[in-house]
């Protein structure tokens, strides 16, 4: 699949439900925090073979959650919470 | 059921339906644990017969020290493969070896043992034995079947596949309105006296049966040999996991992403189908058996123990007026039988209320078990573990009606009703059990029973 830039992902990206993109690497839900808009690298890209999902648990908190191969990460961001809860309802 | 299709969720997901689950004492140093999936299986399931899940991750759960958490597992993951893109067809001619060029639609799968000490992959790639089809598809299904059976490098052997359902109940008479064989006459609603129907009678499963020895399944590595040790005694319980996420894409696959997500367990039979409300079997299925102390209080005051008088009035006096808590059921279902109440027994692991099947592995297995198991004073039988044959309808419905409660208050006298309550289907000509693993019998053929 082709890999999904963050822009592309908070577009497609959901709210409550689930949102896929493949192209965060694990690391990703830790920088997310400091809105880090590096580009990639190629393993952070590989690290991720599967489908990664979010879903905004508590958007006033900011609360998401990361689904991605068998694990999953919760983090807070309410900057990126909010950014998911208002490209769904655009 | 037993648990075949309990909870409002589970039923709509077959494949991760954990319906029974057993575990005795077998010979040479053994114990034996069969989980069983996929109910209610129509023999005539083509051309998609029926297989596991290749999405589910089935455990076989074992804890060894009374805490209600899981201190062996054996995990079993399946692959599907098609090997004929272009036939419709699940086999193509018969199907006379597991790795029959004929055979379109096949399973394997891998076994992992994990502990405390780390986990370790025992094999992969097994093959799964094809579903009994008809005698030109499947014509020597015994010995294909008998196949199928493998020694791992531990000790121990595993089966995974189709086989005749060994639960029996006569469904459609307990959820008229709780109608009990041999009472009909004596109902509210009353009718005319008639034989059992079993429900399962010509139903198939899908099996994961593993022959354990017993020091892989103990807190010390050892053979239990004084009955009266609590160490004596595991907890078994059967589970299935799901992805939390899952994705279906524009081109129908599916795609999966998260930690399992427990969505069926098995214990005791019949405990989230007739104790547990409808309102919390979903709840039920989630959480893990050291989180049962929620549940308890269906089980101090069963709803099928007051339904009972009301729905025969007059026939059960006794149990209509014991309005005390079912410290019976509490430990024959959450606990263990503690020592001082049956001569020679015991199976309590502690005081952690879980619905695990308690077995305590010193007690060997009798060349005369009684389909009664501990209510017809054989102390290999359920509720001590669960044999194939045990009749754990008839022994659960005697139970809450009062039969164990002389247990814990030896002034209870139950009523003359309990010892004549049967559930009828424990005769049903055409079940049979095999007396070798995996204990289950051959599954029903498609060309038999349409």
């Amino acid at each position: 699949m082709e890999p999904v830039t963050r822009r592309k992902f908070l577009v497609t990206g959901s709210v409550g439900a689930a949102g896929a993109a493949t192209a965060f690497g694990t690391g990703w839900a830790m920088s997310a925090a400091s809105a880090d808009e590096s580009a990639l690298t190629q393993d952070e890209i590989d690290a991720v073979n599967g489908p990664l999902v979010v879903q905004v648990k508590d958007p006033a908190a900011g609360e998401l959650e990361v689904l991605v191969g068998e694990r999953e990460v919760v983090f807070t961001d309410k900057a990126l919470a909010a950014r998911l809860l208002r490209a769904s309802q655009s | 059921m037993s648990s075949h299709r309990e909870a409002p969720s589970i039923l709509k997901d077959p494949l991760a339906d954990n319906t029974d689950t057993y575990a005795f004492v077998t010979p040479n140093n053994t114990l034996t644990i069969i989980t069983n999936y996929v109910p209610v299986q129509a023999p005539a399931g083509g051309p998609n017969f029926y297989e596991f899940g290749d999405d589910v991750t089935y455990q076989i759960n074992i804890d060894n020290n009374g805490d209600g958490k899981a201190d062996v597992t054996y995990q079993f993951r399946f692959e599907n493969k098609i090997t004929n893109p272009n036939t419709f067809l699940y086999n193509t001619g018969p199907i006379d070896s597991l790795t029959s060029a004929n055979w379109n639609r096949r399973q394997t799968y891998s076994v992992t043992r994990i502990t405390r000490r780390g986990t370790s992959e025992l094999a992969r790639k097994l093959a799964c034995p094809p579903c009994n089809i008809g005698p030109r598809s499947t014509p020597n299904y015994a010995a294909l079947a008998d196949k199928a059976v493998y020694k791992l490098p531990g000790g121990e052997r595993v089966f995974a596949g189709q086989r005749a359902d060994g639960f029996f109940v006569d469904l459609g008479s307990v959820f008229d309105l709780g109608t009990l064989r041999p009472f009909q006459n004596l109902h509210l609603i009353p009718t005319a006296a008639a034989d059992g129907r079993d429900s399962l009678a010509q139903a198939n499963v899908h099996t994961i049966a593993i022959e354990i020895p017993i020091p892989r399944a103990t807190q010390r590595d050892r053979i239990p040999r004084d009955p009266m040790a609590q160490d004596s005694t595991i907890g078994v319980w059967g589970a299935a996991y799901r992805q939390k996420s899952n994705i279906r894409d524009r081109d129908g696959k599916p795609s999966f992403a998260g930690p399992w997500m427990q969505v069926s367990r098995l214990g005791n039979p019949l405990f989230n189908e007739v104790i547990v409300p409808m309102s919390r079997k979903d709840e039920w299925n989630a959480v893990r058996p050291h989180q049962d102390s929620a549940f308890a209080k269906y089980v101090a005051q069963p709803e099928l123990a007051r339904l009972l008088p009301a729905l025969y009035p007059g026939v059960f006096p006794n149990l209509q007026a014991l309005t005390k808590d079912r410290a019976d059921l509490l430990a024959i279902l959450l606990t263990g039988i503690p020592a001082g109440l049956i001569p020679g027994f015991q199976n309590f692991t502690g005081t952690t209320q879980a619905d695990v099947l308690r077995l305590n592995l010193a007690i060997p297995p009798t060349a005369n078990p009684n389909r009664l198991g501990l209510l017809g004073g054989d102390l290999a039988g359920f509720p001590n573990g669960r044999r194939v044959a045990d009749d754990v309808v008839t022994i659960e419905l005697r139970a809450v009606a009062g039969a164990t409660y002389p247990l814990v208050d030896p002034t209870f006298t139950p009523d003359a009703a309990v010892t004549a309550i049967e559930d009828g289907t424990f005769n049903n000509p055409g079940r049979q059990f095999l007396d070798k693993f995996p204990y289950l019998g051959l599954p029903y053929s498609g060309y038999d029973v349409p």
